[in-house]
């Protein structure tokens, strides 16, 4: 589980490399990052990833934290992010 | 010629192994014509090509529609594209081409001057224009690099000979998996800042930077690249290909800027280093460029000319991103 600072500061950099325009009404860590969502593209998800490595000092395995369940959501991203850095 | 016959996969295997947009009949035909030493099978699908542009027009309006707009005959450009489309195909399934060996001689590389010294990132930017496989022949005339693409299909890439040749090399992308793309991304991003040698392709579909303005109309420019630049510094050499008969030369040109802090000055910048080269390629080799004619914006299609999944969906096994 991811704590709530993660969550918050995840859900930060999504927000802001959507933007505006693109951010959700009612946005909530379940909110799909891709279609239906945030509709972050790959290049977008990569921005989001460099972000979280640059906010978090860290770094991601591609093979291992960056599969399509931990690219799903807020909280699947920090979810990872946490496991990682704990 | 020399070639490497190695143990083939079986009829079952390659039937198996066509991909969701090659119709069975093509498939078929590809696999029929590949049986044949190189460069038949190629000069066999040209040929196809021609016949079937008088049979099924739409494509024959649409390559002379375009030629109107190229100061060149319009006809003879027509057909000529038309062939040059079932080169491509050819040249994408790999006709005929048993193994590395016997193509050496048929790849020339210019321009290897303009790459910088080991250990600097670097972006080898090709696009889908002229002959098919870049990157595969930057490989033979010696070149090493990782290349970010999609997954290639046809009875040569099942062979042991050409996988061997590749395999070590590439991070390959499913057709539009945005969240493996990004992850790819990601991977090429770390093997840049290792100081890596990356090729990718800069047109296509995908989220589009910028276009470049050529007579006939526009060619899509995508992101992805431009992000890796940004990310990484990286030198960015454009590559462009065309063939002299059976020689493919490749030419690498030089760099382009780079990278300006300021987002919009820099996308003008590359716009323009692209532009030009682009512009001067299609002046030179217009009967090489059906990717511009047959320019589909269905998103999960490449724009290589042979893109049309519903009739001939054909495929350039390169993923641009």
């Amino acid at each position: 589980m991811s704590d709530d600072s993660v969550l918050k500061r995840v859900d930060a950099i999504v927000a802001r490399v959507a933007g505006p325009a693109r951010l959700p009404r009612d946005p909530t860590p379940e909110t799909p990052l891709g279609e239906g969502g945030y509709w972050l593209d790959s290049v977008d998800l990569l921005e989001v990833i460099v972000a979280c490595e640059q906010e978090f000092g860290m770094s991601f395995d591609t093979n291992d934290d960056l599969s399509e369940e931990s690219l799903s959501t807020v909280r699947s991203l920090a979810d990872t992010i946490t496991r990682k850095t704990r | 010629m020399s070639a490497d016959r190695s143990t083939p996969p079986g009829l079952r295997a390659l039937w198996h192994a066509r991909p969701s947009y090659y119709p069975r009949t093509l498939w078929a035909l590809l696999l029929t014509l590949d049986l044949l030493p190189w460069p038949w099978g190629e000069d066999i699908l040209a040929r196809l090509f021609v016949a079937r542009a008088f049979l099924r027009t739409t494509r024959l309006r649409q390559a002379l529609r375009w030629a109107a707009c190229q100061p060149r005959p319009r006809w003879r450009l027509a057909l000529a594209l038309c062939a040059y489309q079932g080169r491509l195909v050819a040249q994408a399934s790999m006709l005929g081409r048993r193994g590395p060996d016997e193509l050496r001689r048929f790849v020339l590389v210019r321009g290897g001057e303009h790459l910088p010294a080991p250990g600097r990132p670097t972006i080898l930017l090709g696009f889908h224009l002229g002959a098919k496989g870049p990157d595969v022949a930057l490989k033979l005339a010696g070149h090493s690099f990782i290349r970010l693409g999609g997954p290639r299909v046809s009875r040569s890439w099942l062979n042991e000979a050409w996988r061997r040749f590749l395999s070590t090399s590439q991070i390959v992308v499913p057709i539009d998996d945005t969240k493996f793309l990004s992850s790819a991304l990601y991977e090429a991003r770390r093997r840049l800042l290792e100081g890596g040698t990356l090729f990718t392709l800069g047109d296509g579909h995908g989220r589009p930077a910028f276009q470049l303005d050529l007579p006939g109309g526009p060619l899509p420019i995508r992101s992805g690249w431009l992000a890796l630049r940004r990310h990484t510094g990286a030198v960015v050499l454009p590559v462009l290909s065309h063939l002299e008969g059976r020689l493919q030369v490749v030419t690498i040109h030089s760099p382009l800027p780079a990278v300006d802090p300021d987002p919009a000055r820099d996308l003008h910048a590359c716009r323009a280093a692209l532009g030009q080269l682009v512009q001067e390629y299609v002046r030179r080799f217009p009967e090489q460029c059906p990717s511009l004619v047959y320019w589909d914006p269905d998103p999960g299609v490449p724009p290589d000319g042979t893109a049309e999944p519903t009739s001939e969906a054909l495929h350039s096994g390169e993923r641009a991103v």
